[in-house]
């Protein structure tokens, strides 16, 4: 048997609402919105990193992905620390991909190999410019541990039906898309009848259809027993966040997890169908998530700047092609990027840099010190000429909770108001992100969030 | 420790500082070379040893990554030139090494210049540049030259109680010395209102409170104190010189003894000059100071670690002008980095031909009257280095 042990959701912490893309037909919902150092590896750290680290296999799910020739899977992997030689696979293609990489976690599990498998999924993708009122976009992602120990929910059932009919993709290079209606019934409906077939509505709390066709499916679920009003759950998420593409099913499940008690059928539909039929035992809030605290984003050339599109006179972050040693970044990651300090056997003094000897007490014995995340702002100051898209660049020397300093930069503060201002003495939390704006190598680093 | 080297200066140059568009690094060389030669009445093939101090030729024309650079303008072949790199304060430590040298034996008459050609390129191609791109990926990204002496004036200002208007007051003063400097790079006397109403650079820092980018060269002619006379005027002594390295670019960042309020490598450095000078009361022993103000905060906090007065006391001394031309002790009277410029290698050589004029008594509008004994100061890799020299007119 299967469980979902624990989970996590990040979504970024910028929204745009439909209205301020587009005043006149702009709608009231909003759209979550990543910032210009955030992508799917520091949104997926975000959801995974406080999942733990017993982990034996890892699936990435991304439709939006930043690497080619290169396993998300096992960069976030390495990023979280997990021991080298893991399984770790990407799954990909279409919207199902989060559910599809579920699937497949249930069968490592059953199969009896895997004890507990981390599921991702993480989805950034834009409308095109001016047309982003069409198009329900939004920016986040889930992590799951699937294990076959008790969790807060059992997976009882998990199938996959597949279809051939899809009714928009790009076919080399080139977007296809079928007339609504005709995609509605010969792909939709047509894949639903056979989902609808392996169900009953008895004993269901909810069955959570993730397609954006679900309403033409409504007739057939009354004729089938299905109490539309009790039983059939509306997508509350879109219109808080959009729709997260291939996080989106995680997401809704998510929701489940944490509103919905008893049993519940998620089908995620998208060029066929995955069923996933799952037993909440107890509703369980996620171990992290940071939708809470948001900010509205206060204009569309804003919401350009933090897509890096158009012409800005600005600091030219695209001109600045950063000096990225992979042999530095190889040999250093398990201190820069899991914070792995050294600490003096003798005194305890803690050191980010690597030290022949202590400052201190001059002792030549170290060990490996794991820096916390969290810690009071020493001094700092605000850079006014340095290539970034919201000058001015906040530096924050920190000095963390339980030992060591570290210098980064501020993030989040696109609108630098008493929300973001950060004095000395406050308290600072540290994030992922990538050190520099531009998108020419993986250069991701820790900056730091006002708590 | 080291002690006392009995060095004495004969010959001092120095060229314009400023956007020298027409002239080259080599052409700086020569006219901070031949003045200096000429000064102290020697022909330049009496030289017997060189240093030179260019700290960042990758930043500006690769010109000065070794000591044949101050070797090819002069046609000076056949004899022992080094190129010394220390950061910003590679000047001071040219001066240094040739002064080790001739107390060693290995020369008898020796050459330190330092020379920086920064406006053959854009300023974009300076030091912003050179920490975003070539630093190590994760250190301190973010951080301009600026940026690294802010977050000192932000916790001095947490501290201290030390004001905006104190730092600012820092670039007016020493705006107002470098109108009496036909060499500095600005001549421009500012208004407390224009420096702190001037662009934000990293705050509290605005572009008042920088030193431009600047080009120029400055050189001394050295020997020891016993051959003095070949000296065509009148020749000043080295009483001490320090130099320390007491932490490194990265550690303050990263370390969290590091309280941002001083710099231990100037602290470090004055203990050595001071104890080979016998000097134990500074603001008594001392008539004028050249400090490495590249931002105005540099000054004000180098007061205390210079030992000119107490912890947290740096900020009365501004108050009250005693570091004004004419106040108790002058700091900065050339001008100091904030108009004269930084062209990086040369800085601490210019700071040690402006204190030896003083000396001699040859600093025309500007003279610090009866001046006997000064000191310059030099700092690199934000504060991580530090020279003090103190220099006297007697022996």
């Amino acid at each position: 048997m299967t469980y979902i042990k624990k989970y996590g959701i990040a979504l970024p912490h910028f929204r745009i609402s439909d209205k301020v893309l587009h005043p006149r037909l702009g709608r009231e919902v909003l759209h979550a919105v990543c910032y210009a150092d955030e992508d799917i590896i520091t949104l997926a750290w975000q959801a995974a990193e406080k999942l733990g680290d017993e982990v034996d296999a890892v699936l990435f799910a991304t439709t939006t992905p930043v690497f080619k020739g290169r396993y998300h899977a096992s960069y976030l992997a390495d990023l979280l620390g997990l021991p080298d030689g893991i399984t770790a696979l990407d799954v990909g293609t279409t919207h199902r991909a989060g559910t599809d990489a579920l699937l497949l976690a249930d069968a490592l599990i059953t199969g009896g190999k895997h004890g507990n498998v981390l599921v991702v999924a993480s989805s950034i993708s834009y409308p095109a410019i001016g047309k982003e009122v069409q198009t329900p976009f939004g920016h986040g992602a889930v992590a799951m541990i699937l294990s076959k120990d008790k969790g807060i929910a059992q997976i009882t059932h998990a199938a996959s039906y597949s279809e051939a009919f899809a009714e928009e993709f790009v076919y080399k290079g080139g977007q296809v898309k079928y007339d609504a209606r005709f995609a509605g019934t010969a792909g939709f409906l047509s894949n639903m009848k056979k989902v609808l077939a392996g169900l009953t509505p008895q004993g269901t709390s909810s069955l959570i259809i993730n397609s954006a066709y679900v309403k033409l499916i409504f007739n057939a679920l009354k004729k089938g027993g299905y109490d539309l009003e009790k039983q059939v759950a509306p997508d509350k998420l879109v219109p808080r966040f959009g729709f997260l593409g291939a996080a989106h099913g995680l997401l809704r499940l998510a929701f489940a997890l944490e509103n919905t008690p008893g049993i519940s059928v998620l089908v995620d539909y998208n060029n066929g169908s995955n069923v996933i039929t799952f037993d909440v035992a107890k509703n369980t809030a996620p171990v992290s998530s940071d939708s809470g605290n948001t900010t509205a984003i206060a204009s569309y050339q804003d919401y350009l700047t933090l897509r890096k599109r158009g012409k800005f006179d600005g600091r030219g972050y695209e001109s600045i092609e950063m000096f990225s040693s992979e042999m530095m970044q190889e040999r250093e990651k398990s201190q820069f990027l899991r914070l792995k300090a050294f600490e003096c056997k003798s005194c305890g003094t803690v050191y980010y840099l690597k030290a022949a000897r202590c400052n201190n007490c001059k002792g030549t014995d170290f060990r490996e010190k794991q820096l916390s995340k969290t810690g009071t702002v020493y001094t700092l100051t605000s850079e006014y000429y340095f290539p970034i898209s919201f000058p001015p660049a906040n530096m924050i020397v920190i000095d963390l909770d339980g030992g060591g300093r570290i210098t980064v930069q501020q993030t989040d503060d696109m609108y630098q108001d008493e929300h973001t201002k950060i004095s000395i003495g406050d308290k600072v939390k540290l994030v992922l992100r990538k050190m520099m704006e531009n998108d020419k190598k993986p250069n991701y680093f820790w900056k730091c969030v006002k708590l | 420790m080291s002690k006392k080297r009995d060095i004495a200066i004969i010959g001092i140059g120095v060229t314009k500082f400023g956007e020298l568009f027409h002239q080259s690094y080599d052409d700086l060389v020569r006219e901070a070379a031949l003045q200096a030669v000429a000064d102290a009445g020697i022909d330049l093939d009496e030289i017997q040893a060189g240093w030179l101090s260019t700290a960042f030729p990758e930043i500006g024309v690769f010109k000065g990554r070794s000591g044949m650079d101050l070797v090819e303008p002069l046609n000076l072949y056949g004899i022992p030139v080094t190129r010394v790199s220390n950061f910003c304060a590679s000047g001071a430590d040219a001066i240094r090494n040739a002064a080790n040298a001739l107390a060693a034996g290995e020369c008898d008459v020796a050459m330190a210049l330092g020379v920086e050609k920064l406006r053959d390129r854009a300023p974009q191609d300076s030091i912003v540049k050179m920490m975003v791109e070539l630093s190590h990926p994760f250190y301190q990204k973010g951080f301009t030259a600026a940026g690294t002496f802010a977050v000192y004036a932000k916790r001095m200002m947490h501290e201290y109680g030390v004001t905006n208007e104190d730092i600012a007051s820092i670039s007016v003063k020493n705006h107002y010395h470098g109108t009496l400097n036909e060499k500095a790079h600005h001549r421009i006397a500012c208004s407390l209102e224009q420096v702190l109403g001037s662009p934000m650079v990293a705050d509290p820092l605005t572009v008042m409170d920088s030193c431009p980018t600047t080009d120029g060269a400055a050189c001394v002619i050295m020997v020891r104190a016993g051959d003095v006379d070949k000296s065509k005027h009148r020749p000043v002594f080295i009483d001490g010189i320090g130099l320390s390295v007491s932490t490194g670019w990265d550690l303050p960042f990263f370390d969290s003894k590091h309280d941002f309020l001083s710099f231990q490598a100037t602290i470090d450095a004055a203990a050595m000059a001071y104890r080979q000078a016998g000097i134990e009361k500074p603001i008594d022993e001392i008539d004028l100071v050249e400090v490495h103000d590249c931002f105005s905060i540099v000054e004000l906090l180098t007061y205390e670690d210079l030992g000119l007065c107490k912890r947290g006391e740096a900020k009365d001394m501004i108050r009250g002008k005693a570091t004004r031309w004419g106040g108790e002790i002058p700091v900065n009277v050339s001008g100091g980095l904030l108009s004269c410029g930084h062209p990086v290698g040369a800085t601490g050589v210019r700071m040690v031909v402006e204190v030896a004029s003083h000396l001699r008594g040859t600093a025309g509008d500007r003279q610090v009257k009866g001046a006997k004994r000064g000191v310059t100061h030099n700092i690199g890799g934000p504060g991580a280095i530090a020279s003090v020299i103190v220099l006297n007119n007697e022996n």
